[in-house]
């Protein structure tokens, strides 16, 4: 017995050792050329061996019967392949590897937009740059004017996008619409975007011909990407000149809880930067955040973002237009919700779906009248994308929002001009891959209004072929819809959608740290809403007969390379557009327009002084506007913008804490600047009418900023 | 017949014995290849054999750890940044496997903490600020695992030689921090043959270095 078994066992062992069979072959790339140091070997065990420097590779396994012949390779996709070791004591085999997809040299479909983002590689903009970016002022909104399309309207600040005016830019968060992304602003002043940069891992900004998923928006949207799961616990304080701010992030496995909340005012800040208004009340605002995530299952992700924000402020404003100084009060608060929950469904299929909310509320007491206005929105929306195989995907969805809007108006009797509207919006594309270095997306978008009683339907259309290693041209076309302002609406809710054409073409060379980028476009505008009186109340005289175009060229610039810790970029637009609309007697070129805008921004990091220094200059060309003194319409033009802003942040040691102490000043050259003038309605004794110039709240600006890591 | 039992068992046990004896030839063959790995073609090969041994003993953290550690070595080597980034990677993939067989492994921290300086190298600018704090937090859970890791000691202590003086470091301030890598160096012992057991060599050669600067 026993010796059976040790013959059985020598027998069993000998089998293994004396059997051997050889593999070997070359390891290729599609074009045939060798790839060296490819891992070839028998899965679930340990023969194997690495392909030489011409790509071959030679090995012996004692592996048995059916195995996996497994390679792989360093941006190539992994090689399978099953081998009958019985079959043949040697065995030749050459094996071809495919490139694998997330390679950077793949082309990707962009013309138009601009990707901010801390995970993808070849980006334009991080977000960190948008913290850092000295005329933004910690604004998204405010560093997305550092892009090439971008005008400079210092009076609004909003985003006006290629001719576009501020409402035809549309804000979304994780693909949801954000409603009122903008604070609420007294006239003549900026607003700014009610949300911190920091707050998001992604930006993307696309600055026309953007895919079929985004409707509602004539000229630009912006889709800010929330960050994930935090992984690290911390906390933060910071005291500032305009106020306080805190923040703290829980974790847990599988789920992460951030809150972080600002009470902010400029009493102080208005007395140290001279102020060209006359405040009665200086803004004071409270804002508190909530950010939850929680993973369900391998793929699922939960998301809730939650924000509160109620401000006030008062001033007095020289109206010239009436010929008095009135009191202005303004009030308002705001809430937004947004929960999204994305998973994957199987290997092929992602989902990703969302409930949005957001209640905006806004008083202002104008002397002894009153205007509130009262904004709701519901959004609910998902979406489905499919990889049918390796080079197609297809993504479709449906999207319901339903917004109310009241405004109570008690000036001379008591108003109330209520409206509601349910927009029902579905979308289909399909993207394409030819092959690696060309790519076509086509899709549809069907809206449909049930204020407006319409449906309309709409094509989109992008393309884009790889020239060069790093480069390539991209086209991108479609139409696009949105609903004419809210203060139109609610005097007519006859009026139709408003239209504009959009046809992109980009050229672009991209690298790790050198991007170059060259755009031209081309844009139509129709059924823009036109009427003859400003603010007048009677329907009948609102319509859709306007119309516009706009033509023009951006560059970009950025080089990260060449300049020792030094990182760098320029944006030029040239734009011709002109619009007939509004009170408009004649097409001419709008008050927001300026025919050429410039945009350096320059960072720098000194070690010497441990210090991160960084530099905007801005230059817009003169922008028109109507002098009644005068003859003919928009026959005068303002002064050129000028604007210098520096940013330094100093790294240090605060009673033991990572800190940093962070330095804004604005407009350090003092540049005055005139965004345009405000005529008086009547002419005075002398047969003029006189104006005032619209300007900055203040001329310079200097905020000082120390933030403690707890 | 119960001897045929007892020789049965024997035999199961031996050829499990088997197994463990080639997952322990394999990982020292290759830990002693990898040490004397110079070029990244060297590198590449050995983190292929570690590749190779991480599909079968799926239940063991070393051999992810030193197919990561190779490739951060080979990004050290990389001069086109893109190429570095893909390494990284990968890198940074078998760590996350390596983390998922061992969540609280003071190496592993350790290793995740080499990784980064090699990320922020490729654009310190733009990386700098975002991951200088996930470094140090990741150095930090290290030491928590294991107050006498000694190549933390050591990483620390050569990131502050290679900062500006300024900035707070500079060959003097990092002096003291390779005497106290040295220290811990001395009294360290790897849990078992094959743990992680580098960074000695690398030390006391810088420790030298400075030594030497300073006798002149």
């Amino acid at each position: 017995m026993r010796s059976i078994l040790i013959i059985s066992v020598f027998i069993l062992i000998s089998a293994n050792s004396f059997a051997q069979a050889l593999l070997s072959g070359k390891v290729t790339d599609s074009q045939n050329n060798p790839l060296p140091g490819a891992n070839v070997f028998i899965q679930n065990s340990y023969d194997g061996t690495t392909s030489d420097s011409i790509g071959n590779f030679s090995f012996k396994t004692s592996q048995k019967g059916i195995q996996n012949l497994s390679a792989s390779f360093i941006g190539y996709k992994p090689f399978l392949r099953k081998l009958d070791l019985d079959s043949s004591k040697t065995i030749t085999l050459n094996i071809v590897l495919l490139e694998s997809d997330d390679q950077i040299d793949e082309v990707v479909i962009n013309a138009g937009s601009f990707e901010a983002s801390d995970e993808k590689k070849a980006v334009v903009l991080r977000v960190f740059d948008i913290a850092t970016t000295p005329s933004a002022q910690g604004d998204i909104f405010g560093a997305l004017g550092t892009l090439p399309g971008v005008q400079k309207v210092g009076e609004d600040g909003r985003v006006f996008v290629r001719g576009g005016e501020g409402y035809e830019t549309k804000t979304f968060m994780d693909g949801m619409l954000v409603a009122s992304p903008y604070t609420s602003k007294m006239p003549d002043m900026p607003s700014r975007g009610r949300f911190s940069p920091l707050l998001f891992s992604g930006t993307l900004f696309s600055t026309g011909a953007y895919s079929a998923e985004y409707g509602q928006a004539l000229s630009s949207i912006v889709d800010m990407k929330t960050n994930s799961i935090e992984t690290e616990e911390q906390s933060s304080l910071s005291v500032m000149t305009v106020g306080l701010m805190g923040s703290t992030t829980r974790c847990r496995k599988n789920s992460s809880l951030s809150l972080s909340g600002d009470l902010l005012t400029t009493a102080l800040s208005n007395k140290i930067n001279r102020q060209q208004v006359d405040w009665t009340k200086s803004p004071v605002t409270a804002d508190g955040t909530i950010m939850f995530r929680q993973k369900a299952g391998e793929t699922g992700l939960y998301k809730l973002f939650g924000t509160f924000n109620t401000s006030s402020s008062g001033m007095i404003y020289p109206n010239i237009q009436t010929g008095t100084n009135q009191d202005i009060l303004l009030n308002s608060s705001n809430i937004y919700l947004n929960n999204t929950y994305n998973s994957q469904l199987g290997e092929k299929w992602m989902m990703k779906s969302g409930l949005a909310f957001n209640y905006d509320h806004q008083n202002i007491d104008l002397d002894k009248d009153r205007i509130i206005t009262n904004q709701k929105m519901v959004q609910a929306k998902i979406g489905f994308s499919c990889f049918l195989n390796e080079q197609t995907e297809l993504k479709f969805g449906a999207d319901w929002v339903n917004f109310s809007y009241e405004q109570k108006i008690r000036m001379d009797g008591n108003f109330r001009l209520p409206f509601t509207n349910n927009e029902l919006s579905g979308f289909a594309e399909m993207e394409y891959k030819l092959t690696k270095k060309f790519a076509t997306r086509l899709g549809f978008r069907a809206e449909n209004s049930s204020l407006l009683n319409g449906t309309t339907i709409v094509p989109r259309f992008s393309g884009a072929y790889k020239t060069g290693d790093h480069s390539q041209i991209s086209l991108a076309c479609g139409e696009f819809y949105q609903n004419p302002e809210n203060d139109y609406l609610k005097f007519a809710p006859q009026l139709k959608p408003e239209k504009a054409n959009h046809a992109v073409m980009t050229w672009q060379y991209l690298t790790e740290l050198k991007t170059f980028r060259v755009e031209g476009y081309l844009k139509k505008y129709n059924n823009l809403v036109k009427f003859t009186e400003q603010m007048t109340t009677n329907p009948l005289d609102y319509n859709n007969l306007g119309t516009g175009h706009a033509e023009g060229v951006d560059i970009f610039w950025r080089d990260k390379e060449t300049f020792k810790l030094t990182d760098y970029w320029i944006s030029y637009s040239w734009i011709n557009a002109r619009r007939n609309y509004k009170d408009y007697t004649m097409a001419a070129v709008p008050t927001f327009v300026s025919e050429h805008n410039l945009s350096v921004v320059y960072k720098r990091f000194l070690p010497v002084l441990n210090t991160y220094a960084s530099l905007t200059y801005s230059f817009a060309s003169s922008r028109p506007y109507h002098d009644p003194n005068l003859s003919g319409f928009m026959n005068a033009k303002t002064q050129q913008y000028n604007d210098i802003s520096l940013s330094l942040t100093y790294m240090l040691n605060f009673f033991g804490k990572q800190s940093a102490l962070h330095l804004m000043l604005n407009n350090v050259a003092g540049f005055d600047n005139v965004y345009g003038y405000n005529f008086s309605n009547t002419p005075n004794a002398a047969g003029k009418y006189e104006s005032t110039p619209i300007r900055s709240p203040f001329v310079r600006q200097a905020i000082l900023v120390l933030n403690i890591m707890l | 017949m119960k001897k045929s039992i007892f020789i049965l068992a024997l035999l199961l046990l031996s050829s499990a014995g088997f197994a463990n004896e080639a997952y322990q030839k394999a990982m020292s063959q290759s830990i002693e290849k990898l040490f004397q790995a110079k070029t990244i073609p060297e590198y590449v090969e050995v983190a292929n054999q570690f590749e190779r041994i991480s599909q079968i003993e799926k239940a063991e953290w070393l051999p992810l750890y030193y197919a990561s550690f190779a490739y951060i070595m080979i990004s050290f080597q990389e001069a086109e940044n893109t190429k570095k980034d893909l390494y990284l990677d990968l890198a940074q993939k078998y760590l996350d496997q390596a983390m998922a067989i061992e969540a609280n492994e003071s190496e592993l921290f350790m290793l995740q903490g080499f990784l980064y300086p090699s990320r922020i190298n490729i654009d310190p600018i733009n990386r700098g600020m975002a991951l200088v704090g996930k470094m140090n937090a990741a150095l930090d859970k290290s030491l928590e695992l294991n107050p006498d890791n000694p190549r933390v000691y050591y990483l620390r202590a050569t990131m502050t030689a290679n900062m500006p003086e300024a900035f707070g470091g500079g060959a003097a301030k990092a002096l003291p921090l390779y005497q106290k890598a040295a220290e811990k160096f001395q009294s360290f012992k790897p849990k078992t043959e094959l743990s992680p057991n580098w960074g000695k060599e690398m030390n006391d050669a810088e420790l030298g270095k400075i030594m030497e600067s300073i006798a002149k």
